[in-house]
């Protein structure tokens, strides 16, 4: 009863090498085959389609479930507004997680990367799909070539910048989790896009339990793909969050009737209290 | 119907590669192409990257039902996921559903039988055995049905469904008792009897996947409702996808609302008259289609023509013009003529009603011209519409009934309270224990059910349960210590339905029948236990015997007997895979129109209704069945064969319920006149909101997406999103009140007063306050109340106490709500209650 719809093992071993390998012992000293100029990663993205959002919150607690998010923070929430004059109101609802930033145009590291004091750190290996090797740097905050932003807690030293750091403030730090360098700390946590599921081919936790199917997932490399369609179809590329800020999000909103703008509650300096899911 | 196996399948090509394991450094050979995405059916630990292990089973976090995959790892539930083979859910779960983790781990669940050791309310337990526990109650129960008086044992249940009921009324049958409440009148009863007076049964399917045009009525579909996810998400994808309209009156800017083509304020009390109108509107422009006439009976002539009936339904409309309509209801004439149009010109068209239409005075009434609305377009079971609900269906094993079997006349309300209580009237079945003149239970038993919170005037109903004379013995079955609980004799810690086994029946959204199963995922945490695991041994105690010795014994021998699952592998196929459908059944619609063989014996045409019936059947011999005809021999409607439908016999509309009828739909009913109710749909003006003084507002209640009335608070994750109930007010009601939004305000009724604080917004209809019912928890431990429970319920600790950020948890409506029936079903009328807010 554990096998429901597993797919062939072929396959499955396939998908679990699109994700990151991280080196050990054994592979740092393997000598590492240079980074092909053709290598090519996939490019993990979210498209929010804000249509189709109903505000049901399935995702918020489906995310809570899967990674056992403790309360009094989140690592997606939807925000929501009312707003119009009656009878002519309208209320809208905004999903928003951690925008998976690839960085500014110049050196393409996220803001919160940046800041991590333990970056750049150990050199590690990306397999591509097509085998080819990537080489990268981790860290506590690191961005890997599959796009994902991802956190080390055992690299972490729970000094929190890269929580200030990230316009969005969609991270915070884990009460359950120790900083791994600084274990009086606490690590840093935020979406990592549940990337075990993403690499055994399982789509993120609140992308599975999105009943409007207002949430899709997909490597936006792949042309064939639903994000790269609907990022193309609805020319999605500006239709970010914070587009100004120069992060280059990879969370896109199908908006036509621009309610973003409306909607989105921007962080405060310093404050977390726009990143909580609450209904009035 | 969609394939399902590739549903929702993103292709990813670039997702495939080779693999070097960890440590070992030498890349495999990458294969090339596309890899596809799966939705789910799999899930891994985020820490260890370990597979978890996934089992299918069934939610009940409320009556929707979905079947789900649970993950567990290393013993513990981890996560749960919607079931992606099931074609009722598509692999979706609701908020709740998703919380359902909780309702197994929260610090404060009971989890060891106790017995009260202080007076009731004090608090006092003593933690007993289960053999002690049953020895109790069956000192208890075996006396009274020993002396023939069975009836003195009540059992009252809130959602008990499928084999949890088969199992429970089963022992109750063969206990012998017939005093059973249940908790439908306080759910939407109304909506279910103005159905069956029509089309003899009930349960509406709104068929999304095939509409285009939705006009939907006091219904929060996006948030909740009975079918939730599977409707749901059909229905905002028909929107979006498809562009289908969807209207939406409420009385306030629900997410259904906010996400429909159009939310349409409306006064409440008013759905029904604004359907009349747009009726006025579809049969005074000849929108109307005929094809359903002939199903119809509209004047008290079962053979009237459709040109004859047709000019019946203008007639009885003729007064509710939009015009009427829009000086009651607050609606614009304009807006009621648009959306008629749109609704009668639409291919198709699904006609949605729930609670904000039927939860009124006369609210049975407001579902029957929601009836004759689909019925003169037709879109009455027609793909599209508003169709019959099917699900699966179970043949499950029975004991053998009681002897002496007896009930006490205290589950349809006081005489004279409702004309047809097919669902009971069960909120007034504790103010009518109180009166005592129709008997009092000595024993009264409540599972899934908090009696003194979720009925009106519910601080009379708690002062009832501390009085041993009105109440001398009270046992529950619970997970949490709540309310009610807290003044039982006997505490037995009931399992969550994440540890038990069930079989599942929920009605489908694609007319395609689903049979599923509910299985354990961990084990029972405690002594926790099952009600199907402890009614055998009751009974043994008792002195009979039941069928099944488990309640996994009891789903087994279902799954075992039951045709298509039996075939498919039965019980075994059923564990592996959860959910089962006939791969060949065609969606259900149009079953009235079916042929039906009237050559049996002792069939015979009813001149005067059109019936065949069987004589024979019925037990009346030819010539008495011709002399008194179908409508005048008791019991002749179980003898019902087929309705004359313009020469042909047809299935139609069969009375299946306690409603004696033709085969026609009742628009015109003997049953409602000879009760001295409206014959017709009509508009009956509610009697407390026509004497409202200048001050009084109405006050409605209404849910949100991520909590059930009464079980959901002690989930942190759903609490910590939803804590609190301001209550809705309108800018302007606000103002002349001179209200501010967070303002404290008191809320008062005829039988008590709340203070809350003020929601102020545009998003709802001046003139009202709407309160959501899912707070305001005396008890729900830690999460649900702000405080552990005030005795050890042996709980386990949550690590995450610590991290609880909210302070406020509401406050409850229902002790400012009255019980209050509609006269018709025996509904309770919560959005009826006139008020007087001020600022505290």
């Amino acid at each position: 009863m554990n096998k429901i719809d597993k797919p062939d093992i072929g396959r499955r071993d396939v998908l679990k090498s699109a994700g990151v390998t991280v080196a050990g012992a054994a592979a740092m000293t393997t000598p590492v085959t240079r980074a092909e100029a053709a290598a090519k990663a996939p490019r993990w993205v979210m498209v929010m389609d804000l249509r189709k959002c109903i505000g049901c919150r399935a995702c918020t607690v489906a995310c809570k479930a899967e990674n056992d998010v403790s309360l009094g923070r989140f690592r997606t929430v939807v925000q929501e507004k009312t707003y119009g004059t009656f009878p002519k109101v309208k209320k809208g609802f905004l999903p928003i997680m951690c925008n998976h930033c690839e960085g500014n145009k110049k050196d393409g590291v996220p803001p919160c990367v940046k800041e991590c004091p333990e970056y750049p750190g150990k050199r590690m290996t990306f397999v591509t799909p097509d085998g080819s090797k990537i080489r990268y740097r981790g860290g506590a905050t690191y961005k890997r070539p599959d796009g994902l932003v991802l956190i080390d807690s055992e690299l972490c030293i729970g000094c929190g910048k890269c929580i200030d750091a990230c316009p969005y403030g969609v991270r915070s730090f884990n009460p359950f989790v120790k900083a791994g360098k600084k274990p009086e700390k606490q690590a840093a946590d935020k979406c990592d896009m549940c990337k075990e599921r993403v690499a055994n081919g399982i789509d993120p936790s609140c992308v599975n339990t999105c009943q409007g199917r207002a949430r899709i997932f997909g490597d936006l490399n792949d042309s064939n793909s639903e994000v790269a369609k609907l990022v193309k179809e609805h020319d999605l590329a500006k239709n970010v969050l914070l587009p100004k800020e120069g992060t280059d999000p990879h969370v896109f909103y199908i908006d036509p009737d621009n309610m973003l703008a409306e909607l989105y509650k921007k962080r405060e300096k310093g404050k977390l209290d726009h990143y909580v899911d609450l209904i009035p | 119907m969609k394939k399902l196996n590739r549903r929702n399948f993103m292709t990813l090509a670039g997702a495939s590669g080779a693999a070097i394991a960890a440590g070992v450094g030498k890349p495999r050979k990458a294969l090339a192409g596309t890899v596809t995405f799966k939705n789910g059916g799999r899930d891994f630990s985020p820490i260890t990257g370990k597979e978890r292990k996934a089992i299918p089973t069934a939610c009940w976090g409320c009556v929707t039902r979905d079947s789900m995959i649970g993950y567990v790892e290393d013993g513990r539930l981890k996560k749960l996921e919607g079931h992606p083979e099931s074609i009722r859910t598509l692999g979706k779960l609701c908020a709740k559903g998703q919380a359902g983790i909780n309702q197994v781990y929260f610090p404060d669940r009971i989890l060891y039988p106790l017995q009260r050791v202080g007076k009731r309310g004090e608090h006092k337990w003593k933690r007993i055995s289960w053999d002690e526990a049953l020895d109790i109650i069956a000192s208890k129960l075996k006396p009274l049905r020993d002396a023939g008086t069975p009836e003195q044992f009540m059992y009252a249940y809130g959602r008990h469904k499928a084999s949890q009921w088969a199992v429970t009324g089963d022992f109750l049958a063969a206990y012998g008792t017939k005093t059973i409440g249940n908790h439908t009148s306080v759910c939407e009863a109304a909506k279910w009897v103005g159905q069956e007076s029509l089309w003899g049964g009930m349960y509406d399917n709104w068929d999304y996947d095939k509409t285009d045009f939705v006009v939907n009525f006091g219904s929060n579909n996006f948030e909740t409702h009975t079918n939730h996810i599977p409707t749901s998400q059909r229905l905002i994808r028909a929107v979006v996808d498809r562009g289908v309209p969807l209207y939406t009156f409420d009385v306030r800017l629900s997410n259904t609302a906010a996400k429909s083509t159009e939310w349409v304020p409306i006064n409440p009390g008013y759905d029904g008259l604004v359907m009349l109108s747009m009726i006025n509107v579809i049969m005074n422009e000849g929108l109307f289609r005929k094809d359903h006439f002939k199903y119809m009976r509209v004047t008290p002539d079962h053979h009237a023509t459709t040109a004859q009936k047709i000019a019946a339904v203008k007639k009885q409309v003729a007064k509710f013009t939009p015009e009427f309509a829009a000086k009651k209801s607050g609606v614009p004439a304009s807006k009621i003529k648009e959306i008629a149009r749109g609704f009668a010109k639409a291919k198709s068209a699904c006609l949605v009603t729930y609670r904000g239409t039927v939860m009124h005075y006369h609210g049975a009434d407001q579902e029957r011209a929601a009836m004759l609305l689909a019925a003169i377009t037709n879109n009455l079971d027609t793909a599209g519409g508003r169709v019959m609900g099917v699900g699966g269906s179970w043949n499950a094993p029975s004991s053998k009934p009681a002897k002496v079997s007896k009930g006490l006349h205290i589950k349809d309300g006081f005489p004279g309270e409702a004309a047809y209580p097919t669902h009971h009237v069960s909120q007034s079945i504790i103010p009518m224990i109180i009166d005592g003149s129709h008997g009092r239970p000595s024993v009264y038993w409540w599972s899934c059910y908090n009696p003194t919170y979720i009925n009106g005037n519910n601080k009379e109903a708690a002062k009832a349960f501390q009085d041993e004379t009105i109440f001398p013995f009270l046992i529950t079955t619970t997970i949490a210590y709540d309310e009610s609980s807290q003044y039982a004799d006997i505490i037995l810690p009931d399992v969550t339905y994440l540890e038990r086994w069930d079989w599942e029946d929920m009605v489908d959204a694609s007319q395609i029948g689903e049979n599923y199963i509910r299985q354990p995922l961990v084990k029972p945490l405690g002594e926790s236990r099952c009600q199907g695991d402890v009614w055998p041994e009751l009974a043994k105690r008792l002195g009979f015997d039941l069928v099944y010795s488990s309640k996994k014994d009891f789903v087994k021998q279902t799954c075992d007997m039951t045709p298509g699952v039996k075939e498919a592998g039965g019980f075994d196929y059923m564990v592996k895979h959860g959910v089962w459908h006939d791969k060949n059944a065609k969606p259900n619609y149009g079953f009235y129109e079916a042929k039906v063989d009237v050559s049996g014996d002792g069939v015979i045409l009813d001149k005067k209704t059109g019936v065949y019936w069987n004589h024979k059947k019925a037990g009346v011999s030819a010539a008495e069945a011709k002399s008194k005809g179908y409508l005048g021999v008791s019991g002749a409607k179980s003898a019902y064969v087929a309705q004359d439908i313009e020469g042909t016999p047809r299935k139609a509309y069969p009375p299946n319920t306690k409603f004696v009828k033709s085969g026609l739909l009742d628009f015109y009913s003997d049953n409602f006149v000879k009760k001295g109710l409206p014959a017709f749909p009509t508009y009956t003006p509610t009697p407390e909101h026509e004497a409202m003084g200048k001050d009084d507002i109405i006050l409605t209640t209404y849910k949100v997406a991520v909590h059930t009335h009464s079980r959901t608070t002690q989930c942190k994750w759903l609490s910590e999103i939803k804590h609190d109930n301001p209550g809705w007010i309108n800018t302007k009601t606000a103002t002349e009140r001179g209200i501010k939004d967070g303002d404290k305000i008191k809320v008062k009724s005829d039988v008590g007063e709340i203070t809350t604080t003020a929601y102020v917004t545009e998003g709802i209809v001046p003139g009202i306050i709407a309160i959501s019912h899912h707070f305001g928890r005396k008890f729900s431990g830690i999460y649900g109340s702000g405080k552990n429970n005030p005795m050890n319920a042996g709980g386990s600790s949550d690590p995450d106490v610590k991290n609880m950020t909210w302070k406020t948890h509401g406050v409850h409506p229902n002790a400012v709500i009255p019980n209050s029936s509609d006269p018709i079903s025996g509904t309770q009328r919560w959005m009826d209650t006139v008020v007087k807010v001020s600022k505290a």
